[in-house]
């Protein structure tokens, strides 16, 4: 049951499991200085899905951005699960925290603040389609969507 | 090859001011020691400062919050935080965020520190 959830630029929320041709999961340890692997992992899929530079290169920094709340809390036993969904059109990520933290299944942890911060939000809004979070059978889920952009191909 | 491994700080004068040339990516892992360089400018009495990101690939919004709060600091003793920007995506960056409005922004640091 989502209890609560953010989105923007009038988008819906994403609908992962269904109509995404390709998928990638990376699971990290929720430290700071390992953060620039989820980005360049974020980098290859947008890459691999034939989006145009400037996409790549802001998929990277909303990915960060999305990830900064979690990483804010996240304790030494934490990780950071990351899904990457993508067809030839859009990419969706969501992203969980938790000591055992799954995408599905409900073992990630809830997230106390997982509203990005003022100048987070600003960069998040400008460089995505839509953005969020839900809370759902105890796991906070943070999640964006990026449509390709033809003018930027 | 890791952010770590990429991220540097230099610091040199020129005509009497500090000029910091930052390299690679400054997010949450790497901010904090950009950070505390700048404070320790402004704890040793420097009037003003040029952060130069030219050769900087990327800054998340924990970077735009350091340089934001060494702005308050060297704007509160009368001085400046002035920054060198050439990289398309750090512009993108401070326009979004409405910094370009806040920062003096210099095409060179020779520029930067002749302001």
């Amino acid at each position: 049951m989502t209890t609560e959830a953010s989105s923007r630029a009038g988008s819906d929320q994403p609908t992962a499991e269904e109509g995404f041709a390709d998928r990638v999961e990376l699971a990290l340890p929720a430290r700071p200085e390992l953060i620039f692997l989820a980005r360049m992992i974020a980098a290859a899929v947008a890459s691999r899905a034939d989006f145009g530079y400037d996409q790549v290169e802001d998929l990277r920094l909303a990915l960060d951005e999305l990830c900064l709340p979690l990483l804010g809390e996240g304790t030494a036993e934490d990780r950071m699960q990351m899904q990457f969904d993508w067809t030839e059109d859009a990419i969706e990520v969501a992203v969980v925290l938790g000591a055992q933290a799954r995408l599905t299944g409900g073992v990630g942890r809830a997230v106390t603040t997982p509203k990005p911060n003022e100048l987070s939000e600003r960069i998040l809004d400008a460089l995505v389609d839509s953005h969020g979070f839900d809370h759902r059978d105890g796991t906070t889920r943070s999640w964006l969507r990026m449509r390709r952009r033809k003018d930027l191909d | 090859m890791s952010t770590e491994a990429n991220f540097a700080i230099s610091e040199t004068e020129d005509r009497g001011v500090a000029v910091l040339l930052v390299r690679g990516e400054v997010d949450v892992s790497t901010a904090p020691e950009l950070g505390n360089r700048l404070f320790s400018l402004a704890d040793e009495g420097r009037r003003d400062v040029v952060v130069d990101l030219s050769e900087v690939t990327f800054v998340d919004s924990t970077a735009l919050g350091v340089l934001v709060g060494a702005l308050k600091r060297f704007r509160s003793n009368g001085g400046d935080v002035r920054l060198v920007v050439t990289e398309p995506q750090i512009s993108k960056v401070l326009e979004i965020t409405g910094l370009t409005e806040v920062f003096s922004i210099f095409p060179t640091s020779e520029e930067a520190v002749g302001a």
